[in-house]
């Protein structure tokens, strides 16, 4: 059956459609052809799949072949069967007849006798040739088709149908379409049946000596392809995916030894798309096929199938498999084929694979994860053409040109190298050649990475190409038969003879050994690498066919152009697919391309999207490949925050990747930058390199104010020292959102060493509240960095370690204010007036150091400082100060005066000792205040004169400067009270008879001191004189008297009036002075004591007595009041504003006037009303005389009209009597102080009353 | 043969990769922090792992599609290449363990075996208290226990 094999092909690409006969009776074809023509292809057509399932076909392309065509005609039985196919599908009959009789005699029996072959599947279409207006011929045509269709339909099945040709029925066609499809359908139906069991016959023969796949093949090919015509490709793949299936087990069935085949011209270009490239009785070996073509010839069925189903994805995905997998076929069977066949063939496989399915392609044709997936694949066919051709261009010397870069080593030092029987042997005439290669060996040099980078370059072969070659060539492999052969002949005459070629060529070397004069005696010496690779261009040539890829790898240049071309391709791929990373990986080796011709702003792009990859992820290895390379890039560029950024980064990878002198270099690059001049001088961010910590420990804790210093960790990533001309820490408070980061500026330059260093800042006064390490800034020459590293809590052994979950930790704690010290006043009770005194002052600092306090005393007026004096600290015991035993002067004096320490008081300051910074003292300072006036006794039972607290108190304004640098300041204004020693009152003790008076004076002690009156004298004014001796001293044997504290004591002194003779321009005296000489003893800690002199070191009781001086007043008698004047009740509806109202004053006289009477006993009176303007206008007048009687009793009333002008409690208007002294005046009853005015009533100037 | 075994953390940032080539006899380790040893043997392993995460990525984004049932670590064959396979195991915690191995021959069952015991070591391997996670495994003995289930690989299913 293979012998049809060529007409199964010519049948195959003659016929395209599904065939319709049409067996035209009564001569009609010509009239109708053009209507039924019209019909074609038919449109949604439905048929039947191998599975019986109805089908629905979009577009049934059709011919319709009139039965005498030459086309179906003279077949030959066997030949009907095998290609049944392309049998017509069903056949139309067409007829026409006018006359009963002539259908009855003539056309029934000739259409029964077409109709008789049950095979076909056939239809009557009777043409009426009738006109419409004629009834008698359409009544006949009528009747002639019932008859038709009485005779030849059945009611199972319609298979006549009438077509009117001067009126066609607009039915009639539909009705001929599904005739038509009727008879497809069936065909069709029946044709697979007869194929699947012929098929299903074959296949139950298949491990029988007889079976053939030749036959086979033409049966399964035969459905798919009836399928394919019937557009049923679905089914038709199947039958193909089939067909490989039994292919491929009858390939690898063992014991028969098959050939290969691949050995043809022109077979190193993949015929993979391209099913007619080779006619099939050529591949045609025994009973089957030869497997190179064969597959190849499958999969172009299928990949036309799928292009037909709109699929080119998978033809993209099949395709890879396919090639992955066939090129596994090739390498079992490499050795016979030409060099690097499978190379070439992988090649071009990909390169048609790509264009045929990118062409196919259009986007958005399949659903987006499809697209994605066929990009991917797109890539990988890609990849896997870029792989081969880089390994034919390293094969022919291009090498060097490579770039060593880690995708290229993954994927071609684990590509073995091609394994030819016997490597290429040097052609004779090739020395020329061999020096061009050598030269070009020569020239190569390992391109110097940037920084002096220097590395063992990856490796992109798999093994060394000369002891691979060479070894090859000698044919030391042992077990290979056909090396042990080849060695042999050429170890002879190194030129081999003709039978040896024959046999060779018989076994696998048809192509690459077809010039014997390639055997050229260089056996002896092993081939040189130049050597090597001018063999492997001659072989190479000889191998390829394809001028476009030999051209490629004609030259560098061409060689590169076709490098990048697929890398691009592939990347770009890549990059519309989920496998970014392989894109951005095959971008770096577009970008080393570019980086080499010296493209480096496109190279520059390429590489940063690289080393962000490699970066973002955290592959420091491979970053610190191309890493470098972006570097050298920037720096041609001038991209100087790039370079430095590049350079910082390089310092921040694993320090194991560079040695110790590459990255002094980068350091060193960095601190070139910093210190040139840069354009535009960039931030940098070194937060990789500098990472920084608060130290071990609590947090620094400061009082509100404070300044401190911050000690802050920083690890260097720099391999050496690196100076920074300044540093900044930002402190963030994390209490408040509202303040920003405070900088805290270290004021030196600092010098880091590699590792930790500690940074001590000074830290100015902070406000309340917590503060984390923000972020690190400074500057490097002119360049500012900032580094935002989190905090590192390891200890310093991880020191790489950077945690991102752990919280920051505080740094710094500024307590919220306080009051940090306190000053007061040791004593509370009074001290003398006008003697010096120790005034206590109580410092007392409150969990807070006072070292180096200085206090500013400003004493206020009154109050002076008895600078004469030094002034006294001492430790201040509470217990001291509780003791209240005020009688007895405490001897516990001393227990603290000998820790006194004196100081000197210089410009109102006095620097407080170190030893009180955190203990309570006392500073005692002596302080006099000054009263100018004397202190006077009032008469006893008078109210309140007594002498004012207000009078006796003094403040001293104190200022404490304390805290680390003085800023804290606390500033108290003391009020410290000072007394005179004694009270005085007076009271008359007794009118004797005789004038005289007995003058008690009563002293009440006034501090909480013993005083001690050593003596006592009343100075008496004029009009008084003592009685007696007349010194003005009691009995002197009751002195000393002691009056303790808050006690009293009494001093009678017997006086009498006397009368002063008057004496012109003389002053009388009106007061009298009491004198009181006296000690005090009191304790410093309690209230008053003895005033400081210069010796404090006598005893109190030899001190000097103090004088004590009060006046006294003593009043003569006075005389009895003239008048008497009355304030009269106000109206009780009250007082308004500017409502007037009637003052009275009643005016009476007490007695009768002293002066000579008149005849009408009337005494003209001045009075004044005294006023406030401002609150009272008078309206009369306000001064005036008025008569009243001269008796005793007389009164008249005086009425003053006023008008109140303010609101409120307002003085009154008061009535004065200017002639007569105020002493003879009594206020009976008494005027108010105040009297309340109301508020103006409201204006109705715009009411209208109601009534 | 294994050439290369990796643990890559759930931000895709290597973890541990660890080279073998073929010495005379036994497995030579090459420290990844070794410059020249890395460059020469090792960097293209980095890379062969480093790419085989867009598989991961796919797989895992693509459930579907990819046919991955829910809670399977193992992601079987993730790039067949034409000489060398690369095998990945995904934890839960989003850990990939990625296997490079020449053998064209591999079955699922040995791969899924070793990816077991590799799980094991390095559970135990971080929950070493010294161990931050997220940080390189610097653990001399996971080292070796790696090089023990490299050596064994194959073997336990009768390979």
């Amino acid at each position: 059956m293979a012998t049809f094999l060529p007409q199964f092909q010519s049948i195959k690409s003659s016929f395209a459609h599904i065939v319709l006969s049409v067996e035209d009776v009564s001569d009609l074809w010509p009239t109708i052809k053009k209507g039924f023509e019209e019909r074609l292809p038919f449109k949604r057509a439905s048929l039947n799949n191998k599975t019986r399932n109805p089908v629905l076909v979009d577009e049934l392309p059709a011919e319709f072949i009139l039965t005498t065509d030459a086309r179906l005609r003279s077949r030959f039985p066997q030949e009907q069967s095998l290609f049944w196919f392309r049998e017509p599908y069903a056949t139309i009959v067409l007829v026409t007849c006018e006359d009963l009789d002539e259908f009855k005699n003539i056309l029934k029996p000739r259409l029964k006798l077409i109709v008789q072959n049950d095979d076909r599947e056939w239809f009557i279409v009777y043409v009426s040739k009738a006109p419409a207006h004629n009834d008698q011929a359409t009544k006949m045509a009528k009747k002639v088709f019932a008859k038709l269709e009485v005779d030849f339909s059945s009611k199972k099945r319609e298979r006549c149908c009438k077509l009117d040709i001067h009126g066609p029925d607009p039915n009639f066609w539909d009705d001929l379409e599904g005739k038509i499809m009727e008879c497809i359908r069936n065909t069709l139906d029946r044709r697979i049946l007869f194929y699947e069991e012929e098929i299903r016959k074959l296949s139950e023969q298949r491990f029988m000596p007889v079976w053939n796949f030749c036959n086979f093949f033409i049966l399964k090919e035969s459905l798919a392809f009836m399928f394919e015509v019937a557009h049923l490709h679905e089914d038709a793949l199947r039958e193909y995916d089939e067909l490989e299936l039994c292919y491929l087990e009858t390939v690898n069935m063992a014991g028969k030894q098959r050939d290969f085949g691949g050995m043809e011209k022109g077979d190193d270009q993949a015929t993979l798309l391209d099913s007619g490239k080779k006619a099939l009785a050529q591949i045609v070996q025994d009973d089957s096929f030869r497997e190179f073509e064969f597959r190849q010839y499958l999969f172009s069925c299928q990949a036309k199938l799928l292009f037909k189903l709109k699929r080119p994805f998978e033809v993209a995905s099949r395709g890879y498999s396919f090639i992955i997998s066939f090129s596994g076929a090739l390498a079992l069977h490499e050795s016979m084929l030409p060099f690097c066949m499978r190379e070439v063939w992988v090649i071009t496989a990909c390169l048609a694979l790509i264009g045929a399915t990118a062409s196919n392609y259009e986007d958005g044709l399949a659903a987006p994860d499809v697209e994605k997936e066929f990009y991917r694949v797109q890539g990988e066919l890609h990849t896997l053409c870029h792989t081969k051709f880089m390994r034919l261009g390293h094969l022919v010397g291009y090498g060097s040109d490579i770039e060593r870069s880690p995708v290229n080593s993954a994927s071609l030092s684990m590509l073995p190298w091609p394994k030819p029987a016997v490597w290429p042997p040097l052609p004779p005439d090739a020395s020329s050649e061999v020096l061009a290669k050598e030269k070009m060996i020569l020239q190569e040099s390992p391109r110097l990475k940037h920084f002096g980078i220097q590395r063992k370059p990856l490796p992109l072969e798999p093994s060394v190409l000369l002891r691979e070659a060479n070894r090859r060539r000698a044919s030391l492999s042992a077990g290979n038969m056909s090396d042990l052969f080849d060695g042999r002949p050429r170890s002879g005459d190194g030129s081999g003879t003709p039978s040896a070629v024959q046999r060779v060529s018989n076994v696998s070397m048809s192509r690459t050994l077809s010039s014997p004069g390639n055997f050229d005696g260089s056996i002896d010496r092993p081939m040189r690498l130049a050597e090597i690779f001018v063999a492997a261009e001659h072989a190479l040539r000889n191998t390829i066919s394809d001028a476009e890829l030999w051209k490629s790898l004609s030259s560098v240049e061409e060689f590169e152009k076709k490098y990048l071309d697929l890398s691009k391709g592939a990347a770009n791929n890549y990059h519309r697919s989920w496998w970014k990373r392989h894109g951005v990986v095959l971008d770096g080796e577009i970008a080393a391309v570019h980086h080499k011709h010296e493209n480096y702003d496109l190279a520059a792009n390429l590489y940063e999207k690289v080393c962000a990859l490699y970066a973002g992820e955290g592959w420091e290895n491979l970053l610190a490949e191309v890493l470098p390379n972006l570097a050298e890039c920037q720096k041609i560029l001038s991209d100087q925050a790039g370079y430095l950024s590049s350079c910082v980064k390089l310092l921040s990878l694993d320090k194991g990747l560079f040695l110790p002198k590459e990255r002094q270099a980068f350091q060193s690059e960095v601190v070139r930058l910093a210190h040139s001049e840069m354009e535009h001088p960039v931030p940098l961010d070194v937060s990789s390199l500098i990472t920084f910590s608060s130290n071990q420990g609590p947090p620094l804790e400061l009082c509100d104010g404070d300044p401190g210093t911050l000690t802050v960790a920083l690890w260097s990533g720099f391999p050496d020292d690196i100076t920074l001309e300044s540093l900044s820490v930002m402190l963030t408070a994390t209490n408040s959102n509202d303040e920003g980061a405070k900088a805290i500026k270290s004021s030196e330059a600092i010098v880091l060493m590699p590792g930790r260093n500690n940074i001590t800042v000074s830290l100015p006064p902070q406000k309340p509240g917590s503060y984390v390490l923000g972020a690190l800034t400074g500057q490097i020459g002119q360049l500012r960095f900032r580094s935002h590293s989190f905090s590192k809590g390891g200890p310093a052994d991880t020191d790489d370690f950077m945690s991102f979950e752990k919280p920051t930790r505080p740094v710094l704690k500024v307590a919220r204010p306080r009051s940090l010290v306190d000053l007061a006043a040791a004593v509370s009770s009074a001290l003398l007036m006008n003697e010096t005194q120790w005034v206590g002052i109580i410092v007392k600092p409150i969990n807070y150091s006072l070292k180096g306090a200085v206090l500013h005393i400003d004493t206020g007026p009154g109050l002076s400082i008895a600078e004469k004096h030094e002034i006294e600290i001492e430790k201040h015991e509470f217990g001291a100060n509780n003791t209240d035993h005020s009688d007895n002067p405490p001897d516990n004096h001393s227990p603290v005066s000998a820790d006194v320490k004196q100081l000197s008081l210089e410009d109102g300051k006095i620097n407080l000792p170190d030893w009180t910074s955190n203990i309570t003292s006392v500073l005692w300072i002596p302080l006099k205040a000054i009263s100018h006036g004397l202190a006077e006794g009032t008469p006893a039972g008078t109210v309140s004169q007594r002498q004012s607290i207000v009078d006796g108190l003094r403040t001293i304004a104190l200022r404490l400067d304390f805290g680390v640098s003085h800023n804290q300041t606390f500033e108290k204004t003391v009020a410290v009270h000072f007394t005179d020693p004694f009270y005085v009152t007076t009271r008359v003790a007794d009118k004797c008879s005789d004038g005289t008076l007995l003058l008690q004076v009563i002293l009440q002690s006034q501090v909480k001191a013993s005083l001690t009156v050593s003596d006592a004298w009343l100075d008496l004014q004029d009009g008084f004189a003592h009685t007696g001796k007349g010194d003005g001293r009691p009995v002197s044997k009751f002195f000393p008297l002691i009056v303790s504290s808050k006690s009293r004591a009494g001093i009678l002194f017997s006086i009498c009036v006397v009368d002063t003779p008057a004496k012109d321009g003389e002053e009388l005296d009106p007061i009298s002075v009491l004198n009181i000489r006296y000690t005090i003893s009191g304790d410093r800690n309690l209230g008053a004591h003895s005033p400081v002199t210069k010796e404090l070191t006598g005893p109190e009781n030899e001190t000097d007595p103090l004088t004590f001086r009060s006046a006294l007043v003593l009043q003569r008698p006075v005389l009895d009041p003239c008048f008497a004047v009355g304030f009269l009740p106000l109206p009780s509806n009250g007082l308004r504003v500017g409502q007037l109202v009637t003052m009275k004053w009643r005016v009476e006289r007490l007695k009768d006037s002293g002066k000579d009477v008149d005849s009408d006993d009337v005494d003209e009176v001045l009075y004044e009303v005294n006023v406030n303007s401002e609150n009272w206008m008078v309206a009369g007048r306000k001064r005036g005389y008025t008569s009243l009687s001269t008796k005793q009793g007389s009164i008249i009333v005086i009425s003053i009209l006023c008008l109140p002008l303010v609101a409120g409690y307002v003085r009154p208007p008061q009535l004065g009597l200017p002639d007569v002294d105020k002493a003879n005046i009594s206020c009976n009853p008494p005027g108010p102080h105040l009297v309340c005015v109301l508020p103006p009533a409201f204006s109705s100037s715009y009411c209208v009353p109601a009534a | 043969m294994i050439v290369c075994v990796a643990v890559v953390g759930h931000q895709n940032n290597p973890l541990y990769i660890q080279s073998f080539t073929k010495g005379d006899d036994s497995l030579l380790r090459i420290s990844i922090l070794n410059v020249e040893g890395c460059s020469y043997h090792s960097l293209k392993r980095h890379h062969i792992v480093h790419c085989s995460l867009d598989v991961v990525d796919e797989r895992v984004n693509n459930p579907k599609k990819s046919g991955l049932i829910i809670n399977e670590t193992f992601l079987g064959l993730l790039n067949p290449t034409e000489n060398y396979k690369v095998y990945g195991y995904l934890t839960n915690t989003k850990v990939k363990f990625i296997l490079v191995t020449t053998d064209l021959e591999v079955r699922d069952v040995d791969a899924r075996v070793f990816f077991g015991r590799f799980h094991t070591a390095y559970v135990d391997a971080v929950s070493n208290p010294f161990h931050i996670p997220g940080k390189k495994i610097t653990s001399r003995k996971f080292a070796e226990r790696v090089s023990t289930i490299v050596k064994s690989f194959g073997l336990s299913s009768g390979g």
